[in-house]
């Protein structure tokens, strides 16, 4: 069984990353998860605050359901999930194979520091000579070549920079714990043996290999060389072919017959090809001409190295591989115009200013300068700095940049209160989101956020203040100069550094730009079936969209994995507890680690360990050294056997590390793993090192938390770790392209899936488009996605059918739905997909319904189809986008209008290039890729003219054609536009009504679509757990965009129904009936809609599966009736009792 | 516009015809029981009653200056389930506002209740009250009140939460008797506040009547007053605990009898925390405790049982003052309560009692609340 699970390759662990991991890891694949860096995170480590809510939350990704096989806990310093293998500072070097089978060789980078054995004390990086600006602080502070990557990693340990590392070996002698292993470092441990008579080669060939990196040995004859090769293992040999005495092939000879493996490596002044063919007979891989020329020697022994490097990979065979590497970022000082980035010392970029701004970075949260410490009072921001910049070979959007901008402007406001003047210098603020424009419109409104539409002429030092004169030209073509103390530059994607590299050892393609190109109608797959990808490394994007990308891309890795004949983690048998075991006495166990110094400080360590023995239930208490390493663990494993105690105190640090330990100890000893307590000794250690009390404060509070650990595990209670049964199927609602394409995900995974459709054919608005703007055929797909929804057996459609009434949770939802014949029936399924879809919203203004020339983008799309118009007999057609949207009430953005103007205008242009076509717009939607259409359109005569809120454009249909009129800002007057044929963008709405979200316990937001758990968090889960939602009833989006929301909605479901249980987690509430007087307070407390009130036997019933233990309910109880498993009251007091003991 | 009329009174008799007006609710058959304080037989003791037949009110007395427990609790008691019939209950405006919370708590319902609220001239202690009264005591309190002379009586004067209740008139009452700013001598005022209070007006064939200009300033003048004096009350109490110590010696008398608790129309706990085995220590731990320390008070966990008690009431706490009363060894517990009840409700601009649509603070959410508390703007 075992060898037949599915394991995926997740190459890249920031967000994206982790989503997809533990997306694959929660539907019970083996992941290995890498990354190159040496923390996890990606670029999230280094960004505090994010959209729309300023605030972090990455945790919320970590699992709800089956939440204890994760560590719970802060994403930002670690994951530890038990089917996830994280490698870091780890690259794939090489794919073999094909789908489903895959061989990659992972290659790990040392960081020359043990792991096992650091602990972070810091003697190191007083002692290293070397100082290099710390990235992670984007350049403001300095750090050591031995440094911490990220300041809240666990465990935290140090590592080498080997670039800049002059390895001086400063640092070696003063580690405490011998942690530091220079001699590691991979090329010190390819050991060269050059063999020459001559001492000034040998002396030269040892020095400027030496200066590489390598460990160099020499040798003055063919018999010394034979000598050293038989005391010490060597990867390559340099081999001089005349020598005195023993001549070179003699050697090579000889030396092969004992050491077949050795490379070796001929040289000679003038050798004749007749011996170095000989030699190369005998076994040397090539030879080398005297005088040797550096630029040739050095690539030629790389190369031998490298295949060394390569054979020391460690290979993994896998099913999928999930690529997630991530974004790179242009560097203003590459490009045309440097706006005088790194030569004018305040203006920085997007990424540096978040430094700034994070209470981690050099500033300390504080808006100050760097350069020169001044607080900032009038800051710039400015867009588009190699994007959207054909000069910089940049036609493309880079998505996320209007928004971070926005996010940081206000960021600045918060940290003065509001004092900073902020000013965001754009060409079109692309706030293209779900609630993206609202958070403009309040940045503007409420917070005085300044958006200039404008163009920067120049930026130029004001003398001697640090601070800069900034020239823009409006959009009327006025000059203004204005002075700021900062500026911000909005820094465009690049693809990461490797994409080129990994590309080619993949087999993926590329887009024009360099970025991974996904297929037609796909984020995630690519060219090579079970190599998908995700989230920014196909372009940039936010975070809701790279986790809604990264599940889709889990998605398809899961559906690769299964493909193959690979099936997921059987279920983990549940815990059970023997009743001896809850009536017998406790016998505990302490073990304390004493690595640190704190404990060392007792001079008695009997002290302590009377002290505890003062409880008569603590049978023995043993120190340790190094539980966290493997022979420390050995130790502890073996005390547990002799003495087997039924509790386990332990006293150590990084309690979070201990999960999967603890499993196997249960296995092992048969000691639960529930009645064991770890208790974080190293924090305060931490704490409190470098005050002068500072020993001997850390000591009583080290004493104070292992007397708190011990009452606490005094009164737990065995976990009976108990489950909910699952019905495994899910329903769809919504026959659209996302409803069919969640059903296919979800029924090519192997589960039932019952799609409901409420009218008589499947498709939704993918019945009338034709096709979309890069010209993928979209009545192909509808065609291909309904074959194979028909064909599937796992899928029942019912059509003409609609939803009465629901109600379930979690594992069993039982749905009534209704036909067209009024027959009713009842599904049971697991989990619910919402993919009601949306529709283009039916508008009146602008003449629409007046006249036969006023059209919306589905009607014109519809007469061209039908052909009823024909291009050829217009000369005028005016487009008008915003129509009714991006304002109250509809106040967002329809995301997909701007780019369906542009490709109707491009298709009018090419049916008729005579025709004038005008775009009449408030800001050009056109993210991402999708640019250079616009940049098209622009090439091919389509006038754009802009418009705002307070000046709309008018439509007037007196005359035989209506006319339109507007403001033409260039100009600086108004203009009528005669128009056979006026097309109004009137945007999306939701088709999500607000019985049918609440009748699965999922509700709306202001604007009716589907309202998420969290906004970037949990895209496409309700706070309900399994309830799900996809397509354009989450919000407007491209078919590709809904794809991919199908997919990772479906992903979330099986992480339901591919159980035949859901676990309760262990620390759940419960409800003591006896003392509840059914207040009801906790019901509406409880965030997760876990709780409900059984009216028939009069009890607050939970939904273990649903709770997750976040107390609230407990807290609102006045008299415990509503308790936490595993924190009874008893037993928090005594703890709070143990804290304060004084 | 509320529905107003008047009650005739005849010989300046309020009791005889309130008891009358008792009997005439009856009459429209809308009330099938009505909960009204009463004397007791034999013992000049006030206690409420729940009368089913209207023969039988002769002995009622809402106007005692006696205020033995607040019935809320009860009310909650006959209301927390449908009854199977039609109650009137006759209540003080501390006691309405005590049942506004617990309905908001789901400890009882309004929907077949009818609430009668009389306007409060306050009542005396329990010590007091037992100390002097006889049968005509009620009649002299209230005739002295309502002539303008006072509340003191046989020496004696209102209880301290009554001295100092800026709430005299039952707002949250389906019907109002009115007594303050009324020629009492001839009749009394009546109103229906809600609905079902103007609807049983109505079947009740009172004649119609409006409210005069002296009622509203009588109650205004009542309610400055007593502000005045409760914030004083106040002042005064923060001052005398704004430490633990301070509050440590505020509650030196506690003996844990838990009688606050018992008597709290908010606590509405079915078994407290504090009497279960949470608290019954082990052996050891007293002498843990006393080995730690040198000396410890005992009982153990009184300062304790009265923090957790403000922290679970003090959103609910309507004043009515029945702690300090029950309490055997007068601590001042309505001063201390009301003090922190009354910043508590103001942090979350909640008022107890004030209107059953305002949610209890803690079962709302708000993202946006306490962010220099929580360190979240």
């Amino acid at each position: 069984m075992e060898e037949n699970i599915g394991t995926a390759l997740v190459v890249g662990a920031g967000i994206s990353g982790i989503r997809s991991a533990l997306d694959l890891a929660e539907s019970g694949h083996r992941v290995i998860l890498v990354d190159r860096a040496p923390h996890i995170g990606g670029i999230l480590s280094q960004l505090d605050y994010q959209f729309p809510n300023d605030r972090c939350g990455m945790c919320k990704m970590l699992p709800m359901i089956n939440r204890d096989s994760s560590s719970q806990y802060c994403l930002r310093k670690g994951l530890f999930h038990e089917n996830i293998e994280l490698l870091l500072s780890t690259e794939p070097v090489s794919v073999q194979g094909e789908a489903g089978h895959y061989r990659v060789a992972l290659r790990k980078k040392s960081s020359l520091v043990s792991e096992d054995l650091c602990i972070g004390c810091g003697e190191c990086i007083k002692v290293c000579p070397v100082e290099v600006p710390d990235i992670f602080n984007a350049g403001f502070t300095a750090r050591k070549a031995i440094y911490l990557p990220v300041p809240h990693r666990i465990p935290n340990t140090f590592v080498v920079d080997t670039d800049s590392c002059t390895m001086c070996g400063a640092c070696e002698p003063v580690c405490p714990t011998g942690a530091i292993r220079l001699s590691e470092r991979e090329h010190r441990q390819f050991r060269i043996l050059v063999v020459d008579d001559e001492l000034i080669v040998r002396d030269s060939l040892k020095e400027l290999l030496e200066d590489e990196g390598y460990s160099v040995d020499m040798a003055e004859s063919g018999a010394v060389a034979l000598e050293r090769l038989s005391g010490q293992k060597y990867n390559l040999m340099l081999l001089d072919i005349k020598m005195p005495g023993m001549d070179g092939v003699t050697v090579l000879r000889k030396a092969k017959e004992e050491f077949p493996d050795l490379t070796v490596l001929m040289m000679t002044a003038y050798a004749t090809v007749e011996t170095a063919v000989e030699a190369m007979k005998i076994g040397a891989i090539d030879y080398l001409l005297k005088p040797f020329e550096t630029d040739l020697l050095i690539p030629k022994i790389m190369g031998i190295y490298n295949e060394f490097e390569a054979a020391r990979a460690r290979f993994v065979d896998v099913e999928a591989i999930v690529l997630c590497c991530g974004t790179g970022f242009f560097n203003p000082a590459d490009g045309k115009d440097t706006c005088g980035y790194h030569t004018l010392p305040n203006v920085i970029t997007g990424i540096e200013f978040e430094r700034i701004v994070s209470g981690t970075g050099p500033c300390g949260g504080q808006l100050v300068r760097p350069s020169d410490g001044k607080r900032i009072e009038k800051i710039a921001w400015f867009q588009c700095v190699g994007s959207r910049d054909l000069q910089n070979n940049a036609d493309f959007c880079s998505n996320i940049c209007c928004m971070y901008a926005i996010k940081e402007a206000l960021l600045a406001k918060s940290s003065t209160n509001g004092e900073a003047e902020t000013v965001i210098f754009y060409m079109d603020m692309r706030t293209f989101g779900k609630s993206f424009q609202r958070y403009r419109d309040k940045a503007q409104d409420e917070y005085g956020v300044r958006f200039e539409n404008a163009r920067i002429h120049s930026v130029v030092p004001e003398d001697g203040t640090g601070n800069l004169l900034v020239r823009y030209v409006d959009t009327c073509g006025k000059i203004h100069e204005e002075c700021f103390g900062m500026i911000v530059l909005a820094t465009g994607q690049r693809p990461v550094k490797g994409t080129a590299e990994l590309a080619g050892i993949t087999g993926i393609s590329l887009n024009p730009w360099g970025f991974a190109e996904t297929a037609p109608f796909s984020l995630t797959e690519t060219a090579r079936p079970g190599i998908v990808i995700g989230g920014s490394f196909s372009g940039q994007k936010d975070i809701s969209e790279s986790v809604i990308q990264a599940s889709a891309a889990a998605a398809c890795a899961s559906g690769a994995i299964l493909a193959s004949g690979k099936s997921p983690m059987p279920e983990s048998l549940q815990e059970t507890v023997s009743p001896e075991l809850l009536r017998e006495p406790s016998r505990i166990l302490a073990v304390v680690c004493t690595c640190g110094k704190s404990i060392l400080a007792y001079t008695d360590k009997n002290m302590l360990s009377e002290k505890f023995k003062t409880d008569p239930e603590v049978k023995n208490v043993i120190f340790s050294e190094r539980i966290c390493t493997a022979g420390g663990w050995d130790e502890l494993v073996g005390h547990v056997r002799k003495y087997k105690p039924n509790r386990l105190l332990i006293g150590a640090c990084l309690p979070y590390m201990y999960g999967r330990k603890l499993k196997e100890l249960e296995k092992e000893t048969g000691l639960a793993a529930s009645l064991t307590e770890i208790v974080d000794i190293r924090t305060p250690e931490l704490r409190f090192s470098g005050e002068n009390t500072g020993e001997n404060q850390a000591a009583v509070v080290i004493e104070h938390l292992l007397g708190m650990g011990l009452v606490k595990l005094k009164h737990a209670k065995p976990s009976t770790a108990p489950s909910l049964p699952v019905t495994r199927n899910c329903l769809v609602v919504g026959g659209g392209i996302a409803g069919m394409r969640a059903a296919l995900a979800i029924a090519d995974s192997g589960y039932r899936v019952d799609l409901i459709e409420r009218s008589e054919c499947l498709g939704g608005n993918l019945r009338w488009i034709t096709e979309t703007i890069e010209g993928f055929s979209t009545q192909t797909l509808l065609n291909d996605t309904i074959q194979r929804i028909e064909k599937n057996p796992k899928i029942e459609v019912h059509k003409n059918t609609n939803v009465l009434a629901s109600f379930g949770e979690a594992g069993l939802f039982m749905t009534t739905v209704e036909n067209s014949e009024k027959e009713v029936q009842t599904i049971e399924h697991g989990a619910i997909i919402l993919a009601t879809g949306g529709k283009e919203t039916e508008i009146t203004a602008y003449g629409h319904g007046t006249s036969e020339a006023i059209v919306t983008q589905k009607e014109f799309e519809q007469r061209i189809t039908a052909r009823s118009l024909d291009p050829s007999t217009l000369s005028s057609v005016v487009m008008i986008q915003c129509a009714g949207t991006r304002e109250e009430p509809k106040n967002y953005c329809s995301r997909i209008c701007c780019t369906v103007s542009i490709k109707q205008a491009l298709f009018l242009k090419k049916q008729n290039p005579e025709i004038a076509v005008y775009v009449i717009y408030r800001d050009m939607m056109t993210y991402g890729f999708t640019e250079t259409f616009y940049t098209q359109a622009r090439k091919a005569g389509v006038i754009f003219i802009r418009y705002t809120k307070d000046r709309k454009p008018e439509v007037m249909v007196s005359g035989p054609v209506p006319k339109v009129k507007c403001f033409e800002p260039t100009l600086g007057e108004d203009v009528e536009i005669t128009a056979d044929l006026v097309i109004l963008a009137a945007g999306v709405i939701p088709e999500l009504p607000a019985g049918l979200a609440s009748a699965f316990g999922a509700s709306c937001d202001t604007d009716g679509f589907f309202l998420e758990a969290e906004s970037k968090w949990r895209p496409v889960d309700s706070i309900k757990e399994g309830v799900f939602a996809c397509g354009l009833a989450l919000s407007p989006r491209t078919i590709a965009e809904s794809v991919a929301t199908a997919e990772a909605a479906a992903q979330h479901a099986i992480r339901i129904i591919s159980r035949n249980r859901l676990p309760f987690g262990k620390v759940t509430a419960i409800v003591r009936h006896s003392l509840c007087s059914l207040c009801r307070q906790c019901i509406e407390a409880c965030p997760y809609g876990a709780r409900i009130l059984d009216t028939e036997n009069e009890q607050i019933l939970v939904n273990s599966v649903m709770c997750q233990g976040c107390g609230i309910c407990a807290s609102v109880c006045p008299n415990k009736a509503s308790v936490i498993e595993g924190f009874s009251t008893r037993q928090i007091l005594e703890v709070i009792d143990a804290a304060i003991c004084i | 516009m509320a529905k107003t009329a008047k009650i005739e009174v005849k010989d300046g008799d309020l009791l005889f015809c309130l008891r009358e007006f008792f009997r005439s609710v009856f009459k429209t058959g809308e009330v099938t029981a009505m909960l009204v304080p009463m004397h007791l037989p034999m013992k000049q003791v006030i206690m409420p009653v729940l009368v089913s037949d209207p023969e039988r009110l002769d002995d009622a007395d809402p106007l005692a200056p006696s205020f033995p427990m607040n019935s809320a609790t009860l009310v909650s008691r006959l209301t927390r389930k449908p009854s199977g019939g039609k109650i009137a209950a006759v209540l003080r405006s501390c006691e309405i506002r005590a049942f506004t919370e617990l309905v908001k708590l789901n400890q009882g319902s309004r929907d077949e209740l009818v609430i009668i609220g009389i306007d409060c001239m306050g009542a005396y202690t329990n010590t007091d009250y037992r100390r002097f009264s006889e049968k005509e005591t009620t009649v002299t309190f209230y005739r002295s009140v309502l002539s303008g002379k006072g509340t003191a009586v046989s020496g004696a004067d209102l209880a301290p939460a009554c001295s100092i209740c800026e709430h005299p008139v039952p707002a949250g009452a389906d019907i109002i008797i009115g007594l303050f700013g009324i020629d009492v001598r001839n009749h009394l005022l009546i109103q229906g506040l809600t609905p079902k209070g103007e609807s049983l007006l109505s079947s009740l064939g009172l004649p119609e009547s409006g409210e005069p200009e002296e009622r509203r300033s009588a109650i205004e003048s009542l309610i400055g007053l007593r502000t005045k004096l409760r914030d004083n009350m106040f002042d005064k109490t923060a001052h005398a605990v704004d430490t633990l110590e301070k509050l440590t010696v505020w509650l030196s008398g506690c003996v844990n009898c838990y009688n606050c608790r018992v008597v709290c129309p908010v606590c509405y706990c079915k078994e407290c925390v504090f009497v279960t085995d949470v608290f019954r220590h082990e052996p050891s731990q007293y002498l843990q405790w006393a080995a730690r320390k040198g000396v410890v008070k005992m009982p153990t966990d009184t300062v304790f049982y009265h923090l957790t008690r403000m922290a679970h009431m003090s959103t609910a706490c309507v004043g009515c003052g029945q702690c300090s009363n029950a309490c055997p060894n007068d601590i001042h517990v309505m001063e201390l309560f009301r003090t922190v009840a009354h910043n508590t409700q103001k942090a979350f601009n909640y008022e107890a009692g004030r209107s059953p649509d305002e949610a209890p603070p803690l079962s709302e959410f708000r993202e946006q609340e306490f962010g220099e508390v929580v360190g979240i703007n």
